[in-house]
């Protein structure tokens, strides 16, 4: 049980959302597409540089801006 | 009495697709979220009675993030709900996500009725959804369609008079998911499968090296084939009939007409070598009908299918990703890049399309790169025509000149403006392969509406620009700016009615050019400044609807200024 980003968790780990921060709009915004508090998901890819991270959330795929994702505390 | 029915759901879950197939009206579907950003009317006839049906734009939830999901909430309020009737359309292959939406209509208390869309699709990826199950936990009418081909349609329209608003507990969005969990437990099966092709793909194309190596093949072959499409309808196609065909009929026609005046001019126009040269005459039965359907229409249509292609497939939201980092620093985010894609077809589309975008800026900084950036498939299938002989190194300097003004023009954009860029946030959706007729509608509905908006334009435009030249009142005009053209540009006077015509049609401006005999490089130039200045009547309507007047004037300014520095910068570095 460790407190990390999602930056840092590693490609095709599965991770338990712990905390969004970033204000109410964004986590209603992920909320919405379903990425909450609790939820577990997988971590896809992460294009470097700076470039977006890529996870899987039940069915959906989702692409989260570089600065997004810094943003969501996650669980390994 | 049902007055209105609102078509409300996630993105991409083929809500225009069913509102084509219930009211037969025809829009544009793709496979990408934030397809549809404008807001589509239809008739439906329910008991003999016309029911308007609007399709709204994609949203997630009831409490909108974006401007487009903002209108589609806002307009499902207008009417009290016992007048309105609600189609939820739900994505079958992605239940849990979607149904947060419909519990929230629900819990809303609008009259709603479920339609559970892509079932085929569904099947195919061992998803079983017990629709009568289904039906009791959401206590509203469930029906299970397939679009694209129509199945449950009818059902589906049987049935939106059953659509009754039902009670529901008010619960936090937490408790929502908690029982959309239930939900989706109660009346979902699924089969256990080993990844198939598609998934690995999929799969692939969201990785750094694998999904870089993709989209570079990708793009190459996208390039190519809109190239060979093209090549291959004008020479194999239109080419023969203008030149074996029409040519002999117009000479044979016109051989009779003995004092060649004031109405063989606009006809006709000038005979080269003693006969018509659709390429110079520049008559409005000669070189009007050759740019539009010899030159530009062959690769309007190539491009259009190859788009429609990648679209429909779902493999923009995937270059999105790749891009975004480079595009972060335009002050944009990834995806951008669709209505950059959309721009290469037609500005206006590609503008009109920024309405995904969240923020002002961003709005502001797309329709502008795209504006003054991103040439139309008319004025590169123009280029094309006028710079290809000369060898692919013009026509790729034109590209290149174009794309690094993109880039300077963003980052410096990004740097001057106020604002930041709002983060990428974006649904990625799975490939799909919809039949071919639906590819062959899309590509009829384009080169339709490119026809019926470019025709008129470029007879009419042909016609005056031949009344003014044959009263000669274009001199007027030309001797205030061929200073500028010729001392700055190092063009002829002649060219400043093909710039300015530029304002009117990209195609027919670069046609004007045609007969001036210019030089590869001059040529070169004019190409790259008729890209870069003023946008067509159109896309300065378009401009000044999106951006506001004052984004319209600012834009406007910021073109002029480029088009100038570029102009000169150019011709004092390759012609002298």
């Amino acid at each position: 049980m460790k407190k990390i980003s999602l930056l840092q968790a590693g490609e095709n780990e599965k991770i338990k959302i712990l905390e969004i921060l970033g204000g109410s709009n964004l986590e209603r915004r992920l909320m919405s597409m379903g990425v909450y508090k609790g939820k577990e998901v997988v971590k896809l890819s992460h294009i470097g540089l700076r470039g977006p991270v890529v996870i899987k959330s039940g069915r959906s795929i989702l692409a989260l801006g570089h600065g997004v994702a810094a943003k969501i505390i996650v669980e390994r | 009495m049902i007055k209105k029915i609102y078509l409300i759901g996630n993105p991409n879950v083929g809500k225009s697709v069913v509102f084509s197939r219930i009211t037969g009206v025809q829009v544009i579907s793709s496979n990408y979220p934030g397809t549809t950003v404008e807001i589509a009317k239809g008739y439906l006839r329910l008991d003999e009675q016309k029911v308007e049906v609007l399709d709204l734009p994609g949203t997630y939830s009831l409490d909108p993030s974006s401007g487009a999901e903002e209108v589609a909430v806002s307009l499902l309020r207008e009417l009290p709900k016992e007048d309105i009737a609600v189609i939820n359309i739900v994505d079958s292959t992605n239940l849990e996500r979607n149904l947060l939406l419909t519990l929230q209509l629900i819990e809303e208390g609008f009259p709603v009725i479920v339609c559970m869309n892509m079932c085929d699709d569904a099947s195919h990826r061992g998803i079983h959804i017990d629709i009568g199950r289904l039906e009791e936990l959401l206590k509203a009418p469930v029906i299970s369609t397939c679009a694209v081909t129509g199945a449950g349609i009818k059902l589906l329209i049987q049935r939106v008079k059953e659509a009754r608003p039902s009670l529901r507990n008010k619960l936090t969005h937490q408790e929502l998911w908690l029982e959309i969990g239930k939900i989706v437990e109660q009346s979902q099966r699924l089969e256990h499968r080993h990844h198939n092709f598609r998934e690995i793909l999929e799969d692939a194309s969201v990785r750094p090296v694998t999904g870089l190596l993709m989209a570079s093949g990708v793009i190459y072959a996208a390039f190519k084939f809109v190239r060979f499409i093209g090549e291959g309808i004008i020479s194999h196609i239109t080419d023969p009939i203008f030149l074996n065909f029409y040519q002999p009929v117009l000479e044979n026609l016109t051989s009779h007409w003995q004092e060649k005046g004031f109405w063989y001019h606009l006809l006709i126009g000038d005979l080269i070598d003693g006969k018509i040269d659709f390429k110079q005459s520049l008559g409005v039965l000669t070189t009007a009908p050759y740019i539009e359907f010899g030159m530009v229409l062959p690769y309007v249509v190539s491009f259009y299918f190859i788009l429609s292609l990648l679209e429909d497939i779902g493999y923009l939201p995937r270059l999105a990703i790749l891009l975004d980092n480079l595009l972060h620093r335009l002050g944009l985010h990834g995806y951008a890049v669709i209505p950059v894609l959309l721009g290469f077809g037609c500005n206006v589309p590609g503008i009109l399309s920024t309405r995904v975008l969240e923020s002002k800026r961003e709005r502001f900084i797309a329709a502008t790169i795209i504006s003054i950036g991103v040439p139309c498939v008319p004025l590169q299938a123009m280029i094309f025509g006028l710079l290809g002989k000369f060898g692919g190194f013009y026509v790729g300097g034109v590209y290149l000149v174009l794309f690094s003004l993109i880039i300077i023009l963003g980052i410096i954009l990004n740097r001057t403006l106020s604002g930041y860029s709002p983060e990428f946030l974006l649904e990625i959706p799975p490939y799909r392969f919809p039949p071919l007729f639906m590819l062959w509608k899309k590509l009829y509905f384009r080169i339709k509406g490119f026809l019926i908006e470019a025709l008129p334009v470029v007879l009419l435009g042909v016609l005056f620009i031949n009344i003014l030249l044959y009263y000669k009142l274009f001199d007027f005009v030309t001797g205030i700016f061929a200073p500028v053209v010729h001392g700055l540009f190092g063009l002829p006077k002649e060219a400043v009615v093909a710039l300015s015509i530029g304002f009117l049609r990209k195609d027919v401006a670069v046609g004007m050019l045609m007969p001036l005999n210019l030089s590869a490089n001059q040529l070169f130039i004019s190409a790259t400044l008729l890209a870069i200045s003023f946008p067509c009547i159109a896309t300065f309507v378009v401009l000044a609807k999106e951006l506001g007047f004052k984004g319209m004037i600012k834009a406007t300014s910021l073109m002029l200024f480029i088009s100038i520095i570029i102009g000169s910068l150019l011709h004092f570095t390759i012609l002298r």
